[in-house]
C-alpha cells in the first residue's frame, strides 16, 4: 500500500516536471526576438546569412521539437548546456547563484515560521481583546505591504540612521561572517514579513478550531494548565496545515526572491532569471526555471510524504 | 577602500590583499560578456576600456586623438595609407610580447565574418592590414576616410591567437591594459586587479578595481553613502541632485556625449514630408521637456553635441527650435495633413526616455498628432526599431567623435542604422565629399551644411544632451569624469583610506 | 438582508473591513465625477511639488495631481485584479469542481496540469506570459489569472470532494438527478462561503501581484496611471521628493489591506467551527 502512495506520487512529480520543462521551453521562445537579434543589438550591419550562422552555432536553426528533445535528454543526465552569452556552464552559473538564495530562504523561513507560533497562540488566547485586533491588523498590514516599497524605504531610513553600515549586496558567509548576517537583517525581513503574518493567522485558526474540540475542553475540564493545552494540543492539531503552509512558502521563495534580490543588490536566482529573461538566454532560462520549479515540488513532495505520515488517512 | 577581514588567519592567508587598495564601482547592469569585438553595451564597454584592453589609439577627456598601443603615425598623401608604430614593451595578461602581429590579427577578426563583429562598419574601408614588421603596421584604405584615427581608439586589441575565437574572450579577457580580469561572480561582480607586468612604470596606483552591480539607483547611493562603493561613474539627474552636498562625496559633471532623440519614419505619411517632420521640431518644447525628463539637467540637442566643440554648430542657428504652435499648424495644412493623426511611438525601457514621450504625446498633441505610446521591453524595442516597424520612437544614442560616425550610418540612403529609411541625394553627396576630405575646416564647412538640414528636415529631433555625473568618495584621487562615460584614467587613479 | 446587518453588528472588523473595501471601490468608480483633477495633464512648471491647497498629495516629475493619479491607479488596479480574479474563478472553479465530481483519469489529468502551473513561481510565470503577450493591463490581468486558476481549481476540489460524497448528493444521484442539477443545486451553494473568504483573499494578493509586475514595468503603461508604476517612478527620487512614492506605496498597502481584512473577517464570521470556540 505504502509503496504504491510512493510510486504514484514519483510517477506525478515526474509529470509535473515534464509538464513544466515543455512550459518553458516553450514560452520563452513565444517572446518576440530570440537571443541572436538581442546579442546583435543595435547592429544593423550583420547580413542574414551572419545571423544564420550566428543562429546555428547556438543551435537555434533546430526544428524546435529537436531543440526540445536535445534539451530535455540533456537536463535528464543534468546537463543544462551552456550560456548563449557567455559560454559558461549553465550549471556553474545557477550554482553560483543558488546560494544567496538558498541562505535567504532558509533565514527568512526561521524568522517567519519561528516567530509565527508565539504570535499566532498569543491571537488565539486573547482572542476578542483590543491587544488580539491590533496584532492582527499589523499581521494582515505585513502580508499586505509590497515588499519592494519596504524595502526602498528602510534601505533609506537605515542608511539616513547609520551612515557606516554596510547592509547591501553579498558577501558569502565563509568569507565574512558578520558582514553576510549584517547584509542580511533588511532582505529578511523582507521577505519573512509576508510568511510570518500568513503563518500566524493559520496558526491561530488552527488553534481556535482545535480549542473547540472535545478532547481540547476535556484535557481543560480535567484541570490541564491553560498555557499547556493551547500549547500541547492545540499545537500538534495546527501541525499538517502549519507544514503545509510552511513547505508553499519556502518553495516560492526558492523560486527567487525577485524583487527583494532586486532592491538590495542579492546576485540569486531570482535576477539571475531576469537577466536571463531579457538576454533570451534560453538554456539558462530554461535551466534555471526548471530548477526553481523543481525545488518547489520537491519541498511540497517532502511535505507530502511528512503529512502521510503525520496523518495516515491521507494514505488511502 | 580597504577591506578588512575578521578572521585573522584568513587575513594572513591572502596577505597583501588584505590592505589592497580598491576601488569600488557600482554600475546597474551586469555585461553580457567582455569580449571587445563582440559586446557593445555601455557597462562592457566601461568595465574592459582601458582598464583591460587598449586600442591603437585612444580618445582624451576633451575628445582628441591621442596615442595608444602606436606611439606615432604617418598617413601618405592620398590619405590611402596609414603606418603605425607600435610601443615597444608591451605585453599581454598572458605574458606574451604585442607584436604588429597581434595588431593586424586583431583588426582581422573585427572583419572576419565569422566574428560577426558589430564593429566591423568603422573599419570598412580599410581594404589591405599588413604587419610589415614586428613593430609596424600598415592600413590601406579604399577611399580616404578622415575619421579612422578616431575609429581606431575604439577597437581593441587582443592576441593573435584568439582571431577566430568568438568565445574564449567573452569570460576570460586578456588585454594589454594596466588591470587583469581576476574574477566574475554573475550578477554580483567583477573583479580585476593590476597587472604587473603593464609597460609604464609605476601604473597602475590601485591593487584591484572591483566592479558591483547594483540595479537600483536608491540602492547604489546608500552603497556610497555607507562607503562600500568608491564611485558611481554614471548617474542620472535626479540622483546627482540627490548626492548633492552629501558629505564626503563629490559630484562630477560634464556634457554627455550621449542624447535623447524622437526619430520619425521617412517612409510612412504624413513623416516622409520634410514639412511634416520640420512641424513636429517646431511643436516640441526641449526646455521643456528637459525640466521635466532630465530635472532640468540638460541642453537642448542639435545634430552633434556641444562637447565637439570644433563641429557642432549652437542650437539658436536653427529656426525651428523656437517652439511656435501656429506655424506648426499652418505647416501641416500646407502639407495637406489630416489631423488628428494616429502616431505610434516606441519607447526606450528608460525612464528618462519613458518621460519624454509622456511629455511629448501632450506637446504634440497640440498639432493635432495622436500619440500611443508602447513601453516595450527591450528586446522587442531593438527589434522593432531595427525593422522600421514604427511611426516614431523614444531612444538614446551613444555619441561619436567624429561627425562622420554617427551621419554617415544613420542618414546616408541605405545606411546601416537608418532605420527611418531616410534617403536625400543632395545629403548623400555632401556625406560623401566630407569623409574624403581631411583638412577640418573644409569638413566642418559641409557638416555646417549637413547640420543644418537635418536639425529641422531630418528624420530625428534632437531632443537633449544631459549632464552626465559621477559621484566620487572623498577618498578617490585622480579621476575625472569622460564625456563618453568611461573610467579614462584607470591606471592613476589611486584611493587614500 | 437584516441577516447581513446583524452579522455586521457582531462582528466589527468585518464592518470596519467592509467600510474599508466600499469606500475605495466607490471612489474608484466614481472618479471621474468627483471632482479630481486630470490625471493627465502635466504642468511642468510645478513639478514634484509637495502636498498643497491645489494639489492635496503633491505632484510627480512631470507636474501631474499625485491625489487624481492615484485615485485613477485604483480604477488601473482593481479592474485588472478583479478580471483576473474573475477569470480564475470561472475557469479554476469549473475545473475544480467538475474534478471532484468527474473524478477518475479526467481529476488526475486536469489536477496534475494545475500542479504544474502551480509550481512555477507566481511572478515569475507571470513575466513570462507578459513577455509572450508584451506589456500592458490585459496582459497583466490575464498573466495573473493565469497564476490564480489553479489555486482555485485545488481550493475549490477538497471542498466539493466531501460534499460529492456526502449523503445527501448520493441521495439525489439515487433519485435520478442530472449532474448539471447536482453540480448547481447541491454543490455550489456549498461552496460560497469558501469561495467569498478566497476571492477576497486573492484580490487583495492579486494587487499586489499586479502592483509588482507595474513595478518592473510590466503592467498598465505610462501615461496611464497605475499604483506600481508610480511607485517605480518615484523611487528614483525619494530622497528629492519622496510624495509620489511614498503615497502610492500607502495606497498599495491601503487597498490589499482592505480586501484581505474583509476576507479575514469573513472566515472568522462564516466558519462555523471557529464560531463555536468563541
Amino acid at each position: 500500500m505504502r509503496t504504491r502512495f510512493l510510486l504514484g506520487r514519483v510517477l506525478d512529480l515526474a509529470l509535473v516536471l515534464l509538464g513544466v520543462s515543455f512550459i518553458v521551453f516553450s514560452m520563452i521562445r513565444l517572446v518576440p526576438g530570440d537571443a541572436v537579434q538581442i546579442m546583435l543589438g543595435a547592429n544593423t550591419e550583420i547580413t542574414p546569412e551572419r545571423v544564420a550562422e550566428l543562429r546555428a552555432r547556438v543551435g537555434l536553426d533546430q526544428p524546435l521539437l529537436v531543440q526540445y528533445w536535445d534539451w530535455l535528454s540533456g537536463a535528464a543526465r543534468l546537463d543544462f548546456g551552456t550560456s548563449i552569452w557567455t559560454g559558461r556552464p549553465v550549471s556553474a552559473e545557477i550554482a553560483a547563484a543558488m546560494w544567496p538564495t538558498l541562505e535567504l530562504t532558509l533565514l527568512a523561513t526561521l524568522v517567519g515560521a519561528g516567530l509565527s507560533i508565539p504570535i499566532g497562540a498569543f491571537m488565539a488566547r486573547a482572542r476578542g481583546s483590543g491587544a488580539e485586533v491590533a496584532v492582527r491588523v499589523g499581521a494582515i498590514a505585513g502580508l499586505t505591504i509590497p515588499s519592494f516599497w519596504l524595502g526602498i524605504l528602510s534601505i533609506l531610513v537605515v542608511t539616513s540612521a547609520f551612515p557606516g553600515l554596510s547592509v547591501l549586496g553579498y558577501v558569502p558567509f565563509t568569507e565574512d561572517p558578520l558582514g553576510n548576517l549584517q547584509r542580511m537583517v533588511l532582505p529578511v525581513i523582507a521577505l519573512s514579513l509576508p510568511m510570518l503574518a500568513n503563518l500566524s493567522r493559520l496558526v491561530r485558526s488552527a488553534m481556535l478550531d482545535a480549542m473547540g474540540q472535545d478532547y481540547v475542553r476535556t484535557a481543560r475540564a480535567k484541570g490541564a494548565s491553560a498555557r499547556r493545552v493551547t500549547y500541547v494540543h492545540a499545537l500538534r492539531n495546527a501541525l499538517i496545515p502549519y507544514v503545509t503552509s510552511v513547505g508553499v512558502a519556502v518553495g516560492y521563495m526558492l523560486g527567487g526572491a525577485i524583487v527583494v534580490e532586486q532592491v538590495f543588490a542579492i546576485p540569486g536566482l531570482g535576477r539571475l532569471v531576469l537577466g536571463a529573461i531579457s538576454e533570451r538566454n534560453y538554456p539558462l532560462v530554461q535551466a534555471t526555471i526548471l530548477v526553481m520549479t523543481a525545488s518547489f515540488v520537491f519541498v511540497n513532495f517532502a511535505v507530502d510524504l511528512l503529512y502521510a505520515v503525520l496523518d495516515p488517512r491521507v494514505r488511502r | 577602500m580597504i577591506r578588512t577581514t575578521l578572521l585573522a588567519s584568513t587575513a594572513c592567508l591572502i596577505g597583501a590583499a588584505a590592505a589592497a587598495q580598491t576601488l569600488d564601482v557600482a554600475l546597474d547592469v551586469p555585461p553580457a560578456g567582455l569580449d571587445p569585438h563582440l559586446v557593445t553595451a555601455f557597462n562592457s564597454v566601461l568595465i574592459a576600456s582601458p582598464a583591460i584592453y587598449e586600442g591603437l589609439t585612444s580618445i582624451d577627456n576633451d575628445l582628441n586623438v591621442q596615442p595608444g598601443l602606436a606611439t606615432d603615425w604617418t598617413i601618405s598623401e592620398d590619405g590611402l595609407t596609414y603606418t603605425f608604430t607600435i610601443v615597444e614593451g608591451a605585453t599581454f595578461h598572458d605574458g606574451s610580447a604585442l607584436t604588429a602581429e597581434d595588431v593586424a590579427a586583431s583588426l582581422r577578426r573585427v572583419q572576419s565574418e565569422d566574428i560577426a563583429s558589430p564593429l566591423a562598419s568603422r573599419i570598412d574601408l580599410v581594404t589591405g592590414i599588413e604587419a610589415v614588421d614586428d613593430t609596424t603596421v600598415e592600413l590601406t584604405l579604399s577611399a580616404p576616410f578622415a575619421p579612422l584615427l578616431a575609429s581606431l581608439a575604439g577597437i581593441a586589441i587582443v592576441p593573435a591567437e584568439f582571431e577566430t575565437d568568438p568565445e574564449a574572450l567573452q569570460q576570460t579577457p586578456v588585454g594589454t591594459g594596466p588591470f587583469r580580469f581576476e574574477e566574475w561572480q554573475p550578477n554580483g561582480y567583477i573583479s580585476l586587479t593590476a597587472f604587473d607586468g603593464y609597460r609604464v612604470e609605476g601604473q597602475p596606483a590601485l591593487d584591484e578595481v572591483r566592479f558591483h552591480f547594483v540595479p537600483e539607483s536608491a540602492t547604489a547611493q546608500a552603497g556610497l553613502l555607507s562607503g562600500d562603493y568608491d564611485l558611481l561613474p554614471t548617474i542620472d539627474p535626479a540622483t546627482a541632485l540627490m548626492l548633492e552636498g552629501q558629505p564626503d562625496l563629490n559630484i562630477q559633471t560634464t556634457r554627455d556625449l550621449a542624447y535623447t532623440l524622437i526619430g520619425m519614419n521617412a517612409s510612412v505619411p504624413p513623416f516622409d514630408q520634410p514639412e511634416v517632420r520640420r512641424a513636429v521640431n517646431l511643436l516640441l518644447n526641449r526646455q521643456e521637456i528637459i525640466d521635466a525628463a532630465l530635472f532640468g539637467a540638460g541642453v537642448p540637442a542639435g545634430p552633434l553635441s556641444p562637447a565637439l566643440t570644433s563641429w557642432a554648430l549652437d542650437v539658436s542657428e536653427f529656426d525651428c527650435y523656437t517652439t511656435d504652435v501656429d506655424a506648426a499648424t499652418a505647416l501641416l495644412e500646407e502639407a495637406g495633413v489630416e489631423t488628428p493623426v494616429q502616431v505610434r511611438m516606441i519607447v526606450l525601457p528608460r525612464q528618462d526616455a519613458r518621460d519624454i514621450a509622456q511629455v511629448a504625446q501632450q506637446q504634440l498633441a497640440a498639432g493635432g498628432f495622436e500619440l500611443t505610446l508602447e513601453n516595450q521591453e527591450i528586446g522587442t524595442f531593438v527589434q522593432d526599431w531595427r525593422n522600421g516597424n514604427f511611426d516614431m520612437f523614444v531612444s538614446a544614442n551613444g555619441g561619436n567623435v567624429d561627425p562622420d560616425l554617427y551621419f554617415y550610418r544613420t542618414f546616408f540612403g541605405g545606411g546601416s542604422t537608418n532605420v527611418f529609411q531616410y534617403a536625400d541625394d543632395e545629403l548623400d553627396a555632401m556625406l560623401d565629399e566630407a569623409r574624403s576630405l581631411t583638412g577640418t575646416e573644409a569638413r566642418k564647412e559641409i557638416y555646417d551644411e549637413i547640420q543644418r538640414k537635418l536639425a529641422c528636415e531630418g528624420p530625428v529631433a534632437h531632443i537633449a544632451y544631459a549632464d552626465l555625473s559621477a559621484a566620487v568618495a572623498e577618498g578617490v584621487s585622480g579621476y575625472t569624469i569622460s564625456p563618453i562615460g568611461r573610467i579614462a584614467d584607470i591606471a592613476t587613479i589611486d584611493v587614500a583610506e | 438582508m437584516s441577516a447581513a446587518v446583524a452579522t455586521l453588528r457582531r462582528s466589527p472588523l468585518l464592518a470596519v473591513a467592509c467600510g474599508i473595501v466600499v469606500f475605495q471601490v466607490a471612489v474608484a468608480l466614481l472618479a471621474p465625477w468627483l471632482g479630481f483633477q486630470d490625471p493627465f495633464a502635466q504642468v511642468v512648471a510645478n513639478r514634484l511639488k509637495g502636498p498643497n491647497a491645489t494639489n492635496l498629495l503633491g505632484t510627480d516629475q512631470l507636474g501631474r495631481d499625485v491625489l487624481a493619479r492615484i485615485v485613477w491607479g485604483y480604477r488601473t488596479s482593481l479592474f485588472t485584479c478583479t478580471i483576473s480574479v474573475g477569470i480564475a474563478l470561472v475557469i479554476g472553479g469549473t475545473i475544480g469542481i467538475l474534478s471532484a465530481y468527474l473524478g477518475g483519469w479526467w481529476d488526475r489529468i486536469t489536477m496534475r496540469l494545475m500542479d504544474v502551473v502551480f509550481a512555477f513561481p507566481i511572478l515569475l510565470l507571470a513575466i513570462g506570459v507578459i513577455a509572450v503577450l508584451g506589456p500592458n493591463a490585459w496582459s497583466a490581468a490575464i498573466a495573473i489569472a493565469v497564476v490564480y486558476t489553479p489555486i482555485f481549481a485545488r481550493l475549490l476540489r477538497g471542498p466539493a470532494l466531501v460534499i460529492c460524497e456526502s449523503e445527501y448528493v448520493a441521495g439525489a444521484r439515487a433519485v435520478g438527478a442530472g449532474g448539471a442539477r447536482i453540480v448547481l443545486s447541491h454543490i455550489l451553494p456549498n461552496l460560497v462561503s469558501i469561495v467569498l473568504v478566497q476571492t477576497s483573499l486573492l484580490l487583495s494578493a492579486a494587487i499586489l501581484v499586479e502592483a509588482s509586475l507595474s513595478f518592473l514595468g510590466l503592467g498598465a503603461q505610462p501615461p496611464t496611471p497605475s499604483l506600481g508604476l508610480m511607485l517605480s517612478e518615484g523611487r528614483n527620487f525619494l530622497r528629492l521628493a519622496p510624495w509620489p512614492g511614498i503615497f502610492a506605496g500607502l495606497a498599495i498597502l491601503f487597498l490589499s489591506f482592505g480586501f484581505n481584512l474583509l476576507g479575514d473577517a469573513l472566515r472568522d464570521t462564516l466558519d462555523p467551527r471557529l464560531r463555536a470556540a468563541s
